[in-house]
């Protein structure tokens, strides 16, 4: 015990296995609390509430708060007895030692940073200048500032505006660089004095809910540098964004810290990228942002309770530029951070920068373009209309509320097939099975069906060789635990089904209304684009086959990767692409689900195989 | 004849072919057959048997929901019928229900108001995105003895505990049974609220119902 016995001790040491992190837990804090100081990056998936069993742990040593309800209905006596606990409700009574299960934890995972290259003419917002500065001697007294605008007037530049943390650095570097500089200038703004010929660089960045993208881009060449990735440093707090939103409306200080916690994520990949391309934060002089539009939210330090409840709606839709410095992001003192507009409380400015990048929205032909996640945003492009709906299909597919789900990280089945009545499965990683990802799941799901394993409603079919009951519940075994990556079977039960069912339903049954409310039949679909994390990896026959998404001749169909990401980098480098995401949102019709009369018709009739 | 009808109308109830179980209806309207025999020996023997199937497992949501609109489309027939005729379901007990402000999920709700009608209930369904007012209002105007909430977002749970509180100041607390459920409900959520009980789907709503009434 950490403190003297005579009173209360204040706090536990919690000791995570196998990563071997070791913090003080304050007395009454959970084990997902400590996990969270520790910036050990637990599953929460339902933000904590006990209700996803995502946040599965082990107590190795010490003692636990006795099992809540929820841990006794979501674990069972069985893992209760080997000491599983649901770490957002065992609380330490002692010093505890815990042991992580790889599925529980969500890092290190694939991440999702490749999307196509589109060549596109630089016209940045910045522009740069070479300059001279007459130097100051004692016959020559005007002010720095003004010595600039003399220069800034001979190139026909009026009035420039000099912002504070400009100003700071300025005096310095153009006495060290000797009285020249490149004068970076956005509209009628000095915002940054570089020393001469440097290259100026943007950051294009992609918040989804569950990873970050980063992209570092020569603003005058066009080209992209480097990329990296991370997890988003929000997900030990819930894993869908109303999780998340909950949080802030349950924690005062919630917003500020996921702020923070955004911005810092997002310098860490700054200074990586840096490294890898030996430039300067001082070079990036410009950045865009998407995100969905709690994301947007949350990184711009809004409010996002409104977007919790219905009707849902944004506190901003309107494109937006805030000076880095104010939210404390590492790019030049004086650079902006341009965000794009929102179309809708579900559909965001990633939604608008993946129609920008896959030319949907001024496409002639009929194109159909989803991203799926959590929430699928879904647009129809027809006869010069742009219809856009959104989705809750919910996490089965990021592996949530799936019995073996995880994300895709190594160990994660991420192929299936059945093939005369023996199951195939590959891995990432091709390391022993430790659970399935989103992809695994779907052709699990589409491979059962085509075995007859499950029917068209869904059912699985006790009599089949590959199913089984076991204690009144029926399942379907993909891995058995002598070939898998822990002690227990990898399975699909009819819960997985359900899920599966629910996901890929409310998917479908989008897809169909946008479609009708269009008037344009299925086949009159010439392209079908599918881009997001999930949507790179997922293999097109299992979707069609589980009926998420209509059956189209298989070349019909394009996995575009990250296109919001690559959305981001053509906003940053082009003026011209950056204006016309105005016109984009301007076009879109967008249709409320919500209210749709048809929905649930659609809904249920999609749930079936 | 008539009872072949009614036969079919239950057949395609549990069959899942909710046009035809309105298309019977209409028939057996039109045939002379009662309204309250058409719901009674018609739709909700099927109800019947489809909420059984669901709990012996052999039947699945997408089962229960397309049976469910089949109910609900007849019902839709049948309703004005009852209110001309004025015949009165003979209920085991009165239950308002509605999913909560700010949440628009109306499936899951919809369907414990139909298998709660299916066994017996009068249900008045308020319809989603209810606020407590409504809820307080249709109470007291109905005397149900049973209120059920609906909540499908982390953020709208919070909903049901306000109900909860305004039925409390409103001072018919002891007159009415409080039953909660939705995806993120859980029992622990239901006790912490001060709710009398929890329902983790449409069948077992049915017997929490009966339970808490008895
Ligand atoms: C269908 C659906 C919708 C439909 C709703 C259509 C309608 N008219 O109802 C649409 C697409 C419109 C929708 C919208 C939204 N949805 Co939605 N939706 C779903 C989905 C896929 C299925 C819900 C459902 O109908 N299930 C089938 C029914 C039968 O089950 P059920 O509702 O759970 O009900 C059963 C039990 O819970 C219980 N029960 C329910 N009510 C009651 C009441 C009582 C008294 C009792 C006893 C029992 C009981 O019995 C029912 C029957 O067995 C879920 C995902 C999922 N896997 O659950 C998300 C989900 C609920 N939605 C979600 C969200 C966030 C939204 C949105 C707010 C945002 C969005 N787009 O994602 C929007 C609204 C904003 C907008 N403008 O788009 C989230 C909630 C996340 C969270 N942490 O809270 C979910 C979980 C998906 C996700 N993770 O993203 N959604
Ligand atoms: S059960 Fe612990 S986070 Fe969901």
């Amino acid at each position: 015990m950490s403190k003297k016995s005579s009173s209360v001790p204040e706090y536990f040491h919690v000791d995570f296995e196998p990563i071997g992190r070791r913090v003080e837990n304050n007395a009454g804090k959970t084990l997902l609390a400590a996990a969270q100081t520790a910036g050990v990056q637990l599953v929460s998936l339902c933000g904590g509430v006990g209700s996803c069993n995502s946040c599965r742990v082990r107590l190795v040593s010490g003692e636990l708060s006795t099992p809540t309800r929820e841990e006794q209905d979501a674990l069972g006596a069985d893992d209760l007895a080997k000491g599983y606990r649901l770490a957002c409700q065992a609380i330490p009574l002692t010093d505890v030692k815990i042991d992580i299960p790889p599925e529980s934890l969500t890092a290190p995972q694939r991440l999702q940073i490749e999307g196509q290259e589109t060549f596109i003419e630089p016209d940045p917002v910045v522009t740069a200048f070479d300059v001279q500065l007459a130097p100051p001697t004692l016959d020559d007294l005007r002010s720095d500032v003004a010595r600039i605008r003399q220069v800034l007037d001979d190139l026909g530049i009026a009035c420039p505006v000099i912002r504070l943390p400009v100003l700071e650095g300025l005096s310095g570097r153009l006495r060290a660089q000797s009285w020249t500089a490149r004068l970076v200038l956005r509209g009628d703004e000095v915002i940054a004095g570089l020393p001469q010929d440097s290259d100026l660089l943007g950051l294009a960045v992609d918040v989804g809910t569950t990873k970050l993208a980063a992209y570092l881009v020569d603003l005058e060449k066009g080209n992209t540098l480097a990329k990296t990735g991370r997890m988003n440093p929000q997900i030990s707090y819930g894993e869908d964004v109303v999780s998340r939103i909950a949080y802030t409306i349950n924690n005062e200080e919630g917003r500020k810290l996921f702020q923070a916690k955004l911005v810092e994520a997002i310098n860490d990949m700054l200074a990586e990228l840096h490294n890898q391309t030996s430039t300067s934060s001082e070079q990036v002089v410009e950045a865009v942002v998407v995100g969905n539009t709690a994301m947007h939210h949350l990184f711009a330090g809004l409010p996002v309770r409104q977007l919790g409840e219905a009707p849902y709606v944004p506190a901003v839709a309107d494109p937006m530029d805030i000076p880095a410095s104010e939210i404390g992001l590492a790019l030049a003192p004086g650079a902006y951070v341009h965000l794009p507009p929102n179309i809708a409380g579900y559909v965001g400015a990633d939604h608008v920068a993946m129609l920008l990048a896959t030319d949907v929205w001024d496409s002639a032909r009929t194109v159909l373009a989803l991203d799926i996640g959590t929430n699928t945003e879904i647009s129809l492009a027809t006869g010069g209309r742009l219809l856009s709906c959104s989705c809750a299909s919910g996490p089965a597919f990021e592996g949530a509320h799936i019995h073996d789900g995880m994300r895709a990280a190594p160990g994660a089945i991420e192929r299936v097939q059945i093939v005369d009545g023996e199951v195939r499965v590959h891995t990432i990683g091709s390391q022993p099975a430790v659970g399935i990802c989103g992809s695994g799941i779907l052709d699990a799901i589409a491979e059962m069906v085509a075995a007859g394993v499950i029917d068209s409603r869904g059912k699985l079919q006790k009599d089949n060789p590959l199913v089984r009951e076991e204690d009144g519940v029926v399942e379907f075994l993909l891995m058995p635990a002598e070939s898998a990556g822990h002690e227990r079977d990898v399975i699909v039960t009819q819960k997985d089904v359900s899920e599966v069912q629910l996901a890929k339903g409310a998917i479908r049954a989008g897809i169909e209304i946008l479609l009708e409310a269009a008037g344009v039949a299925h086949d009159a679909i010439e392209e079908f684009i599918v881009a997001g994390a999930f949507g790179t990896y997922l293999d097109i026959r299992s979707a069609v086959r589980v009926g998420m998404f209509p059956t189209l001749p298989v070349d019909r169909f394009r996995q575009v990767g990250n296109a919001a990401g690559t959305g981001a980098r053509q906003m940053l480098i082009s003026a011209e692409r950056r204006q016309a995401t105005a016109e984009i949102v301007r076009r879109v019709e967008y249709i409320e689900l919500t209210t749709h009369p048809n929905f649930t018709n659609e809904f249920i009739k999609a749930m079936s195989f | 004849m008539s009872e072949d009808l009614l036969a079919r109308i239950t057949e395609s109830i549990v069959g899942g072919e909710p046009e035809s179980v309105v298309a019977l209806t209409r028939k057996a309207l039109e045939s002379g057959l009662q309204p309250l025999e058409i719901i009674n020996q018609g739709l909700v023997a099927g109800m019947n048997i489809a909420g059984e199937r669901f709990t012996r497992g052999e039947f699945f949501l997408p089962h229960l929901l397309i049976a469910a609109k089949g109910m609900q489309g007849a019902m839709e027939l049948l309703e004005p019928e009852l209110g001309a005729r004025q015949q009165v379901h003979e209920a085991v007990g009165t239950v308002v229900i509605g999913t909560v402000l700010g949440d628009i999920h109306e499936i899951g709700k919809s369907l414990v108001g139909t298998m709660l009608s299916a066994n017996g209930f009068k249900v008045y369904d308020l319809g989603v995105d209810v606020p407590k007012e409504d809820f307080v209002a249709r109470v007291k105007e109905t005397g149900a003895d049973l209120l059920g909430l609906s909540a499908l977002l982390t953020t709208t749970m919070i909903g049901q505990r306000e109900v909860i509180e305004a039925i409390v100041q409103a001072g018919i607390r002891d007159q009415v049974k409080v039953i909660v459920g939705g995806a993120p409900v859980s029992q622990a959520w239901a006790d912490e609220i001060g709710a009398d009980a929890y329902a983790a789907n449409a069948m077992d709503a049915v017997e929490v119902a009966r339970r808490v009434l008895m």
